[in-house]
């Protein structure tokens, strides 16, 4: 038994890979002659085994670490139920969809629908993310509803759309529409947050430290120090490493009710130094 | 046994098993903090009376608090597992709920019987409640006047000693009462533990039933109440003339046993006669906690 799995990618594959059964095997009983014997779909050669695109070391471990250029990987730890990845490197799409428990820290930046659909665990994204993380699958209903997904860098439009519960946290800037038609769920920041947060939100809450505009069916309510923000910024601070400042923890924050035109529970929580 | 001239009499405190929740209430200093604090632990000093038994555990710095902000730790006490949700709901409802800048979260979080607290307070939103999950756990924000109150949705209950206790028998009731303020003194701040009676002092220890009520649960100790040592089967020593009880709860056994070594140092003082316990026979409480031995060897009987 090894401390961690280390897969190292030898070369890009020229196609795009469907990895997305991987995280589905239990790596901590498998030997590393299995480990080399399962396949992943790759567009244009067809099923082809880990030891053909991977040299491997260790086995049977809960912890698994990928090294190399992963953007024509999909679906990477999708379902994860589970243990620890490691991507060291950049992901392609809808890494960590569906996910359940466990741990995906990716130190690069990740493709389209990171997080998507993810119900629990923690989707740690190192730089960058693209469209729809910690949202739904185009066509439907209901996003991610559960877990934590983080973005240190930037994240592209839709973030967090159509969540359910769950906390999407950006550490840069978000793109258009974050947080729209949430269910519920938490979309958090730091950065500038794009045009039209929050639109068709039901429930959902959207704390920006960063400059936002709410769009015009949200309506302003108060200005006041939402005390399980404070709560909430720690975790990010202490458990996360964000970076939570104590104008953050101390500061006021406006409260605007919205989305009007739906169901009108959910807010912006606007951060202001005053 | 003698400690400074104090004899401690070869006897044991006899104490219960009763369950215990933990708060720890924060607010935007401790002035509040506490406030809602004392309320809460008010009128908790006994179950005979009050249902349940409280006491403040200690002050918190606002680095061991999840908000970040001043708070105290509560110790909360029920005899049973059921009465826990409908005591906190009440005593969390109207004495944190309604306390400016307060909040309540659980002090207990890897204890795995959980109580329902905040999933009932919510109700008073409303409507306009909110939860939200933070690293695993629910907290229900409930719009209130001034903004919002926050309160997790479930506490922690774990089984815990209550009745822990020593008598300190003196000369003088000013001796005794010198004694046992030296003695909560020395308990102050003491972790796991709480003194559930007024200044953590009993004037009033009791027997189980009444002489002449068949209803009563408990009536005074007669035979440690210094005016009737003249017509009843007194338990008190020449020279006593006043005594006084301390009362410890405890989140266990050890730490009751560490509170008590504290307190009883404490009050072999001048004027002292002696140290004794409550007990009844060994029947009732599965605690039990020799003064001598805990005196002599520092461990839990």
């Amino acid at each position: 038994m090894s401390d961690r799995i280390v897969l190292t990618l030898r070369t890009r594959p020229a196609g795009a890979v469907d990895a997305s059964s991987l995280a589905l095997h239990d790596w901590t009983d498998r030997p590393g002659a299995e480990i080399a014997k399962l396949s992943v779909r790759v567009t244009g050669a067809g099923s082809v085994a880990l030891g053909d695109l991977f040299s491997i070391a260790g086995e049977r471990a809960p912890r698994i670490r990928l090294t190399g250029d992963f953007s024509a990987f999909e679906g990477l730890g999708a379902e994860l139920a589970g243990g620890d990845i490691t991507i060291e490197g950049d992901v392609g799409p809808r890494v960590g969809t569906r996910m359940r428990a466990g741990q995906i820290r990716v130190t690069g930046s990740a493709g389209w629908g990171a997080g998507l659909e993810m119900s629990g665990g923690v989707l740690e994204i190192g730089r960058d993310a693209g469209p729809r993380a910690g949202g739904a699958a185009l066509g439907a209903k209901r996003g991610m509803t559960g877990g934590e997904l983080i973005i240190r860098g930037n994240a592209g439009a839709e973030a967090g759309a159509a969540m359910r519960r769950g906390l999407v946290v950006v550490g840069g800037d978000a793109g258009e529409g974050a947080g729209r038609t949430t269910i519920a769920g938490t979309v958090v920041v730091f950065g500038a947050t794009g045009p039209n947060p929050g639109q068709w939100s039901k429930r959902g809450t959207v704390v920006a430290l960063g400059p936002v505009t709410p769009p015009a069916t949200y309506r302003f309510a108060c200005t006041y120090r939402p005390q399980y923000l404070g709560v909430l910024l720690r975790h990010l601070g202490t458990d996360r490493r964000l970076p939570v400042t104590a104008e953050h923890l101390t500061g006021f924050y406006k409260r605007y009710s919205g989305d009007l035109a739906e169901l009108g529970a959910g807010e912006i929580l606007a951060w202001t130094r005053t | 046994m003698n400690i400074r001239g104090v004899l401690i009499e070869d006897t044991f405190a006899e104490a219960f098993t009763m369950r215990a929740a933990r708060l720890l209430i924060t607010g935007a200093s401790s002035r509040w903090a506490m406030a809602a604090a004392l309320k809460l632990t008010g009128f908790a000093t006994s179950v005979i009376g009050c249902k349940c038994e409280a006491g403040i555990e200690h002050e918190l710095a606002t680095k061991d608090t999840p908000d970040g902000r001043p708070g105290v730790s509560v110790l909360f006490m029920t005899m049973s597992k059921d009465d826990m949700p409908k005591r906190l709901i009440e005593r969390v409802g109207q004495t944190v709920l309604t306390c400016p800048t307060t909040a309540c979260f659980d002090g207990f979080p890897a204890a795995p019987d959980r109580v329902g607290v905040g999933s009932a307070l919510r109700f008073f939103g409303d409507g306009f409640q909110a939860s939200k999950v933070i690293g695993g756990e629910r907290y229900w924000r409930v719009p209130v006047m001034e903004g919002e109150f926050l309160v997790q949705e479930k506490f922690g209950m774990i089984k815990a000693v209550g009745g822990g206790n020593f008598l300190i028998l003196a000369r003088t009731a000013e001796a005794a009462l010198a004694a046992a303020e030296a003695a909560v003194d020395a308990m102050a701040g003491l972790p796991g533990v709480f003194l559930p009676f007024p200044g953590g002092v009993v004037r009033s220890g009791s027997k189980v039933g009444s002489r002449r009520s068949k209803t009563m649960i408990a009536s005074t100790n007669d035979a440690f109440c210094p005016t009737l040592r003249a017509i009843t089967k007194s338990d008190l020593a020449e020279g006593v003339n006043s005594v006084l009880e301390i009362v410890i709860n405890g989140i266990d056994a050890p730490a009751i046993s560490q509170a008590m070594r504290a307190g009883i140092d404490a009050a072999c003082r001048q004027d002292v006669v002696s140290i004794s316990a409550g007990n009844y026979g060994g029947k009732l409480g599965p605690h039990h906690f020799h003064l001598r031995k805990i005196m002599s060897e520092g461990t839990a009987a």
